[in-house]
C-alpha cells in the first residue's frame, strides 16, 4: 500500500511534467512553421531577384542569386522536415495508471529505480564494449526539465565506475561526453517514447545505446580508447595531437617531432637533422652530403654537389689559380719580348 | 483482431493494428520484422516478458525493443 501510495505520488509529479512538455512542443511546432515560413518568404524573393537578372541578361548576377536560391532551398527543405517531424511526434497525456504501470515495469526491467529530488533513475549492468569495461551507468531524468527539452536535454548518462578515454575524462563512454548521451539512430523514437510517457522504451532505449558500440561516429574510438603512445618518450595522446612520421611509419607526440623546412611534412627528430650550414631542421629527403667535405646540408644551402662553402673555397680557388696562370702567362711574354730584342737594342736599353 | 503494437526500431511506431487469431509471438515478429533476429530485441506483451509460442489474445500489449541501438556524435 505504502508502495502504491509512493509510485502514484511519483506518477503524478512526472503526469504533470508530461502535460508542460506537451505545451512545449506545440510551442515548438508553432517556431518552426514561422522559421519556414520566414525560410520561404527569403525563397520567394531571391527567386524574383534570380528572373529578373535572368530576363535583363545579367549573366553573372544570376549566377549569384542562383547560387543564393540553390541555398535557401537546402535550408528550407532541412527546417520544413524538421517542422513535420515535430509535429508527427504526437502523444497524449497517458492516465496516472498507465504512469504507474511503467515505473513497476521500470522496477522489473532494472532491478529498481530512484527518485529524489525530480530525478528519475535506473542503473544499468556494467558495460563492456568490444573487450572494453566501462563500468555500470546511472541513467537519471530530470523530469522538471522535460518541458525544455527542444533547448536542452534533460536526462544525463553518469558513469558509476568510470574507465573514461585515456585522452578525456569526460568521455566515459564511445557514445557519452559530459554526461549527455549521443543519441544517434535512437533520437526520434526515444523523444516520442517520452512524450506519450512511456518511460521504460525511454530507458530501456538508452542502455541499448550504451551496449552498442557504432565505429563510425564516436567521440573516441575504442582503438584509441587507451590512447596512442608516442613512439619515443611513451607519452600517450589522442590522434589530433600526434604527429606521423613518413620515414619510419609512426606516431610521436609534439616534443619528438618537427617539421621539414624544405617540404612541410611532419617527421621525427631521428628521421631528420639540422643542415649543416644553415642550421634548420630538414627531413632525410630534403639533405644531401656534400660531395667535397661531406658535410650534410639542404638544397638552399648546396650547389652542384656542393655545399656552398665548398663551392666558395673552390671558386676562390679557381681565381687564383687563374690569377695566378694569368701571371705566369705574363711572365712568359715578358722574357719572350726580352729575348727577341736585338743585342744593339739591348746594348742601348741597357745604356 | 486487434492489438496495441508499438515499435522502438527505427523511427518508431505506436498504434492499434488487425492481426489474425491465433498468430503467436513468434509469427507476428517474422511478419512484422521479417529480416530481424528475434534475440536482438526485447520483446514484451503487457509488459511481460512471454515465451515465443506465446499466443496474441485481443487487445493485447505488445512492444518490440531493439537491444542494439548505434549512438553517434551529433
Amino acid at each position: 500500500m505504502e508502495d502504491t501510495r509512493k509510485l502514484v505520488k511519483i506518477a503524478d509529479e512526472i503526469r504533470s511534467s508530461l502535460a508542460e512538455l506537451q505545451q512545449s512542443r506545440r510551442h515548438e511546432c508553432i517556431r518552426k512553421i514561422k522559421d519556414s515560413l520566414e525560410k520561404l518568404g527569403q525563397l520567394n524573393h531571391n527567386a524574383d531577384m534570380f528572373e529578373s537578372c535572368l530576363s535583363r541578361g545579367w549573366v553573372s548576377a544570376a549566377n549569384m542569386s542562383g547560387s543564393r536560391v540553390y541555398s535557401l532551398l537546402h535550408e528550407f527543405t532541412h527546417t520544413t522536415l524538421r517542422t513535420k517531424d515535430l509535429l508527427g511526434e504526437r502523444g497524449e497525456i497517458p492516465p496516472l495508471r498507465f504512469l504507474v504501470d511503467e515505473l513497476k515495469q521500470l522496477r522489473q526491467e532494472f532491478g529498481s529505480f530512484d527518485f529524489e529530488q525530480h530525478r528519475l533513475s535506473v542503473v544499468t549492468e556494467p558495460i563492456t564494449l568490444e573487450g572494453f569495461y566501462l563500468g555500470p551507468f546511472r541513467i537519471e531524468m530530470d523530469i522538471s526539465g522535460l518541458n525544455d527539452i527542444y533547448r536542452q536535454t534533460p536526462y544525463f548518462v553518469i558513469a558509476l565506475d568510470p574507465h573514461p578515454a585515456a585522452t578525456d575524462e569526460a568521455v566515459t563512454h564511445p557514445h557519452v561526453s559530459n554526461e549527455k548521451i549521443c543519441e544517434g539512430d535512437g533520437a526520434m523514437t526515444m523523444r516520442l517514447a517520452l512524450l506519450q510517457g512511456r518511460l521504460c522504451h525511454f530507458f530501456s532505449m538508452i542502455r541499448s545505446i550504451l551496449n552498442t558500440y557504432n565505429p563510425d561516429s564516436p567521440f573516441v574510438s575504442l582503438d584509441e580508447w587507451e590512447g596512442i603512445a608516442c613512439y619515443e618518450c611513451g607519452y600517450v595522446m589522442n590522434r589530433e595531437n600526434c604527429y606521423f612520421c613518413p620515414f619510419c611509419d609512426r606516431d610521436y607526440c609534439e616534443e619528438c617531432s618537427t617539421y621539414c623546412r624544405g617540404c612541410d611534412e611532419s617527421v621525427c627528430l631521428g628521421c631528420s637533422a639540422d643542415c649543416e650550414i644553415c642550421e634548420e631542421r630538414f627531413c632525410k629527403g630534403c639533405l644531401a652530403s656534400c660531395s667535397e667535405c661531406g658535410c650534410v646540408c639542404c638544397q638552399g644551402c648546396m650547389e652542384d654537389g656542393l655545399c656552398l662553402n665548398c663551392k666558395e673555397q673552390i671558386e676562390q680557388e679557381n681565381k687564383e689559380n687563374e690569377n695566378q696562370q694569368e701571371n705566369n702567362e705574363q711572365q712568359k711574354n715578358q722574357i719572350k719580348k726580352q729575348r727577341e730584342t736585338t743585342p744593339s737594342e739591348q746594348v742601348r736599353l741597357t745604356g | 483482431m486487434r492489438i496495441m503494437f508499438i515499435d522502438n526500431d527505427g523511427g518508431g511506431f505506436a498504434d492499434y493494428i488487425d492481426i489474425s487469431e491465433g498468430m503467436s509471438v513468434e509469427q507476428f515478429f517474422k511478419d512484422r520484422m521479417p529480416d530481424r533476429k528475434a534475440e536482438n530485441y526485447l520483446i514484451r506483451v503487457n509488459r511481460q516478458p512471454v515465451p515465443r509460442d506465446y499466443v496474441l489474445q485481443e487487445n493485447d500489449r505488445i512492444t518490440i525493443t531493439p537491444t542494439k541501438i548505434a549512438g553517434a556524435v551529433s
